[in-house]
């Protein structure tokens, strides 16, 4: 079809500057899982509804699953995959692991990363700002008290640094 | 992958440009898509292109006027909320913003977006598979509206939470197209027809909303939802009052999620001048009943958001006196 | 090298808060599930579904969508002749339907092609022509008489018509001093893990051979009906649980999508990923079904239950599915919770035409508990009784045998109902709150694995295989499945404890026919203990062989030589100690790799009497038992309930991993107070209305509250060191707890679940008006 004819793309994903040909078409999350073949980030949902797909588009927080890759030119483009460095998980990924932050592990890259993007602006955030950030990422395994947990576990005195 | 239809994308840096991109039919814009993209995978809507706003700048401002804030459609709900004026000045504007779905979402979706957001339905914000199961609906491809079956109106209820507030503060909404600039006054950028909520022409662009200050109100919104985060509004209500409970001085209520279009409460003018006691709040409750209409576009029963949309009108107005008095 | 030092001690697992062995990959992004393998060369699959509720198909015509170019196989229930399903008795389900669709959303046909957007095409060219039949979409209706059958061998569309008295209800109540019946209805809801159901198929047409990779939590039970739906020689299939989202009980029997993707990648001859919607999960369903309850209950004014008499309806949906066992355990289990010498269940399982249900968190109690837990809690307060002492009014001693014949060896309810009096402030709180603030209590109790399984073969209910090679590395074999609630964790921490080895030398293979061992699978709690015993069964075999290997090194007797985990030494003699890899490397002289088999068999007597109808369910080699405590606010404007606390304790046996039991208590109790607050399924005519996470409403972490755990370990003989179930239990006793807290509240009896905010806001007007109108009298 004429005007559905693929473009090329031109942004950084995890610190990789990237050129690829995509359709209009394409959803981000699938420009991800099927174009760069990093598969961390997960979909939940029909659309929307359930924040699994969370990355950060320069910063921000954002569902992949419902924007488009060709809105994303010359972006910066952050996945889960980003966050541990050679091999070593960051401290919040250690917290969420240690503090049980995850169970079955389908909602936690979202997770994460919602939580991620609050901590880069807010280094100290209480339970209820914690909360406020991760209201739209659902999880049905934990019951929430311990992702808050986990969350907390960075913040303030909690704060380790590791070895 | 997931399924979504052919269409073209653009993304013109530029309102002029956008415009002109929009004046073809089957086109549509492309703000935050947090309402757009849903649907469009549910198989709403087949636009041949879309017109992606998010790259032009000039859309994405926040200015103060003599009279108060102009802000750009283009602006995120994160960027509104965050903002020092709206905080100091529009509080029911915050206060609903902040209710918007989730925190995720408010990072893309725009102001523009939310007062332009589609009318639902439980009937209609479903798949493709399922409303054909259903023989669609008078709002997509269908004859019938299966909340009102007998009526020849589509039934679905407005769900934007920011236009309530913003009506609060007088909006006027900057309407941009290839026929021209038109300034419109927000409140009839509505009509009663979930089909056809808004009354904006093909191809043009709502630019930015101009709000003006209200001084000695106190303001605040209030949502009925049975989630605190990412539901829909089953009723918002949103208020500015001045006065106390002794003399009521001025009171402006507009009212979301009962309505195909957010609605302004009329007739509080008779409250005014006068203590809000029983009898005061009796008549209050009798207006929104009067002017509500909940239907069965969500499960959650009509009769119920009417009833709790008069409940949150009077604690509301209350509550906001009481403050109005303290502050003295 | 090991250090050898005197500080040298055996790893003391149990008890150990053991972050989960694959959290790091569920955290990095690198975990794999269904939907992340890799899907080169795969073709995409697609279900038709059908837009009927009930209808003979009349004509199927796949002709034109077989002609689409880029189709490469379409099916129908021609090509699937024998039907599946998780019972025996009931196995009334075809992957693709025949002749008849029975809910909106059966399927119907399904494409293979080469993208999503030709097999959507060739979807679209299937036609169906049916002739509708007489729906019915409750159970009410499907139980009319003259009502059309949804099943031609089901009179009356029952599925299951159960009736046991013990003792004699009658009686009981005659002696009773307060007597009272009232109905309960517990609305549909589903299990909606946050993974959608997926399935990766390939046929090897030259070898005959198919491997299945799907989101099941039962791969044994998905490679029995495969074997029997694609009439293949079960050694040619191999099937494989990658990393899994959740299940809740969703994924314990075959689903109708994980054969589909078998049969189209065998007719295509190729590879067939499959990712259903999450409207498809929802309408795939197996959840809690929709229940009405008569309950009437007799109570002596000191509190005693004389007598309980529960009629149970629940409207089934399309399908046998787990469905009688469903039924059999809400009667079974109104035992072993409290002493009560009468009790009579009269179960009814109606087919309906709505997608069907199964087996959800806390199979089959949790609608009859909160029925149970508020009728008691309502009654005591009749006779003037404090709901804790009313219960410890008709505990059960801590070893019993019920009428219905279940035993069990620990009961930890006394300990539970201690602890959460004291720590909800309950003395303090009941009935003083505020206005519309207040505090309830339930209890409950759940299986610690089916004593009996589904498909009896005689074999071990469990089996480990456990390796030990030439470089040290401990590799266990298990076909437990994690679905993230931690079972490889568990097998880990067990080993570990047994051998007192480090962590790092243990393994967990999970999982793949092809190389672990069979295993029933995660369902009724069953794996810490029975996948537990097998494993502590095996450890302890290959601790033994590393025994006898030491003292042959020592030149002493096996009693004589001490395991400190990472070496061996002589009884005191911490001069003697070698490290691990030299008594291994003794150990294989002469035998080479080392491999031993732990099995678990349920003791006889924990397998049920057998003197009546479905003796076996219900029967356990132990239960878990807990209570709750939920404080809450209403606000009287809306009907809005305000969770602001919760207490629980559990009595799990014993914590094999506290971090991973306060995990699943806190998980479960949640997902009890989501179903007594705001979840269920809603249909239109039999079409689901809210197949999607912004209607289907369970809880944001706004307004999930803090929960606050007090784990129970009194140790049950049966367990692996004592250890009971850990997550079902949990949840059943929230939901009264909630119910109740409201009626402290509002003074509003609450009947009917979730307790929505339109619900309760009626409930609360219609009891002002009652009041006003008793005023005026």
């Amino acid at each position: 079809m004429a005007n559905n004819s693929k473009t090329i793309l031109k942004l950084t994903v995890n610190g990789e500057a990237r050129e690829d040909l995509v359709p209009p078409n394409i959803l981000l999350i699938d420009y991800l899982r099927e174009v760069v073949t990093i598969t961390g980030t997960k979909s939940g949902c029909d659309g929307g509804e359930c924040g699994a797909c969370t990355i950060l588009i320069n910063g921000n927080p954002t569902l992949s699953c419902i924007s488009l890759a060709v809105s994303q030119s010359g972006k910066n483009i952050e996945t889960i995959e980003s966050l541990a460095t050679n091999g070593r998980l960051s401290i919040l990924q250690q917290m969420f692991h240690e503090k049980l932050g995850t169970q079955c592990g389908f909602c936690t890259p979202g997770m994460i990363m919602a939580s991620e993007a609050l901590l880069r602006k807010n280094d100290n955030p209480t339970d209820d700002e914690i909360t406020k950030a991760l209201e739209g990422n659902l999880c049905r395994c934990t019951g929430y008290v311990k992702i808050l947990e986990s969350v907390k576990a960075v913040i303030g005195d909690n704060a380790r640094v590791r070895v | 992958m997931e399924f979504l239809p052919d269409f073209d994308v653009k993304r013109p840096l530029t309102i002029v440009e956008a415009v002109a991109m929009a004046a073809m039919k089957n086109t549509c814009f492309l703000a935050g898509g947090t309402d757009l993209m849903p649907n469009l995978r549910r198989g709403v809507g087949n636009p041949k292109t879309l017109v992606d706003l998010s790259a032009i700048a000039e859309m994405t401002e926040i200015n103060e006027t003599d009279s108060g804030l102009c802000i750009g459609g283009g602006v995120t709900l994160q960027q509104l909320i965050a903002n020092p004026q709206i905080q100091r000045d529009f509080n029911v504007v915050m206060e609903a913003a902040e209710t918007i779905a989730g925190t995720t979402h408010r990072y893309t979706a725009t102001v523009g977006g939310n007062l332009c957001l589609d009318t639902r339905c439980q009937y209609y914000n479903q798949s493709e598979w399922w409303r054909s199961a259903n023989d669609y609906c008078l709002k997509h491809k269908g004859n019938i509206c299966h909340v009102a079956p007998k009526g020849n109106i589509c039934r679905a209820a407005f769900s934007g939470d920011l236009a309530p507030a913003m009506l609060i503060h007088e909006a006027q909404v900057e309407l941009i197209s290839t026929e021209g600039r038109r300034v419109v006054n927000l409140d009839d950028m509505y009509q009663e027809d979930g089909a056809n909520s808004l009354t904006l022409k093909q191809g043009e662009l709502l630019a930015s909303v101009t709000l003006s200050k209200l001084d000695g109100y106190q303001t605040a919104y209030k949502k009925m939802r049975v989630r605190g985060g990412v539901d829909f509004p089953l009723a918002g209500v949103a208020m500015a009052v001045r006065g106390s409970e002794d003399n009521l001085e001025d009171m402006r209520i507009a009212l979301t999620g009962t309505n195909s279009r957010p609605i302004r409460l009329e007739g509080t003018d008779a409250l005014k001048g006068k203590p809000l006691d029983e009898a005061g709040l009796k008549a209050l409750g009798k207006l929104v009943f009067a002017q509500v209409m909940p239907m069965r576009s969500t499960f959650t029963p009509a009769a119920y958001r009417r009833k709790v949309a008069i409940n949150m009108v009077r604690r509301l107005a209350l509550n906001l006196l009481c403050q109005a008095y303290s502050k003295r | 090298m090991t250090k050898l030092n005197s500080e040298l001690k055996p790893n003391k697992a149990v008890g150990d808060r053991l972050p989960l062995i694959d959290g790091i990959e569920k955290v990095s992004g690198k975990a794999d599930y269904t939907a992340d393998l890799d899907p080169r060369g795969a073709l995409v699959g697609l279900i038709l579904r059908s837009p009927y509720a009930h209808a003979d198909i009349t004509k199927l015509d796949i002709s034109e969508a077989l002609a689409l170019p880029g189709v490469a196989a379409v099916i129908t229930g021609d090509d699937c002749c024998a039907p599946f399903g998780i019972l025996p008795i009931s196995e009334n389900e075809f992957p693709l339907v025949k002749d008849k669709v029975r809910y909106r959303g059966d399927a119907v046909a399904a494409v293979a092609a080469v993208d999503m957007r030709t097999a959507k095409k060739a979807l679209d060219l299937i036609k169906l022509e049916v002739n509708e039949l007489p729906a019915y979409f409750t159970a009410e209706e499907a139980m009319a008489a003259n009502a059309t059958l949804i099943h031609d061998d089901r009179t009356g569309n029952f599925e299951r018509k159960i009736s046991d008295e013990f003792g004699n209800a009658e009686k009981g109540f005659a002696q009773a001093d307060l007597v009272r019946e009232e109905s309960y209805h517990c609305n549909e809801v589903t299990h909606a893990h946050m993974e959608p159901h997926a399935a990766l198929a390939e046929y090897d047409v030259e070898r005959d051979r198919l491997t299945l990779q799907s989101v099941t939590q039962v791969p044994y039970y998905v490679h029995l009906m495969l074997t029997q739906c694609m009439s293949m020689d079960s050694s040619k299939i191999r099937v494989i649980k990658p990393f899994v989202g959740g299940g809740f009980g969703a994924r314990t029997e075959t689903l109708n999508f994980e054969i589909i993707a078998c049969l189209l990648a065998r007719a295509a001859g190729a590879k067939v990923r499959m990712k259903l919607t999450r409207e498809e999960t929802f309408l795939t369903h197996r959840g809690r079904q929709e229940t009405t309850i008569k309950l009437k209950m007799g109570l002596s004014k000191a509190g005693k239950i004389l007598a309980c008499h529960a009629t149970v309806i629940q409207r089934g949906g399309a399908y046998g599915g787990y469905g009688t066992i469903t039924s059999l355990y809400s009667g079974a289990l109104l035992h072993a919770i409290y002493d009560i010498p009468n009790i009579k269940y009269d179960g009814f399982r109606v087919y309906s035409n709505t997608p069907a249900c199964g087996a959800m968190r806390g199979h089959g109690t949790v609608n009859i508990r909160f029925a149970f837990e508020s009728l008691l809690n309502s009654m005591a307060e009749d006779i003037g009784l404090d709901a804790f002492e009313v219960r410890r009014e008709n505990l059960l001693p801590d070893k019993f045998e019920t009428l219905n014949g279940l035993k069990a060896l620990s009961y930890g309810l006394p300990e539970c109902l201690d602890w959460v009096e004291k720590a909800s402030g309950w003395n303090k709180k009941y009935k003083k709150l505020p206005k519309n603030k207040g505090i309830g209590i339930g209890c409950s109790h759940f299986v610690s694995g089916a004593g009996k399984t589904v498909h009896w073969t005689g074999e071990p209910a469990a089996t480990i295989i456990i390796k030990l090679d030439f470089d040290g590395g401990i590799t266990v074999f298990t076909g437990a499945a994690d679905i993230g609630q931690g079972s490889s964790t568990i097998v880990t921490q067990l080993v570990a404890e047994v051998l007192g080895c480090d962590y790092g030398r243990i393994r967990v293979i999970a999982n793949d026919s092809a190389i672990t061992p069979k295993d029933n699978g995660s369902y009724s709690s069953r794996v810490t203990v029975m996948v537990g015993n097998a494993t502590v069964d095996a450890a302890n075999k290959l601790k033994d062989i590393l025994l006898e290997a030491a003292a042959g090194k020592f030149q002493c007797a096996v009693a004589d030589v001490e395991c400190l985990g990472e070496a061996y030494q002589m009884k005191d003699r911490p001069d003697t100690a070698l490290p691990f890899q030299n008594i291994l490397d003794v150990a294989l002289i002469g035998s080479g790799t080392i491999s031993v088999k732990g099995t678990y068999f349920v003791p006889r007597e924990y397998q049920g009497t057998g003197k009546h109808r479905g003796a076996a369910v219900g029967s356990s080699p132990g239960y878990s038992y807990g209570v709750s405590a939920a404080e809450v606010t209403v606000d009287e404007d809306t009907g809005m309930i305000t969770v602001d606390n919760i207490w629980v304790a559990h009595d799990c046996g014993r914590a094999i991993n506290p971090l991973s039991v306060e995990g699943q208590i806190q998980g479960g109790v949640w997902m009890g107070m989501a179903q007594a607050l705001s979840e269920e399924t809603r249909y239109h005519d039999g079409l689901h209305l809210n197949p999607n996470f912004i209607d289907y409403r369970f809880p944001t972490i706004v307004e999930s509250p803090h929960i606050e755990i007090k784990i129970i370990e009194p140790g049950d003989a049966n367990g692996p060191y004592g250890a009971k179930e850990a997550s079902e239990g949990a949840l059943s006793s929230i939901v009264a707890a909630i119910a109740s807290a409201v009626k402290d509240a509002t003074g509003v009896e609450i009947t009917e679940t979730p307790i929505t905010p339109d619900r309760l806001l009626d409930a609360m007007d219609k009891q002002a008006r009652k009041l006003h109108k008793q005023g005026k009298r």
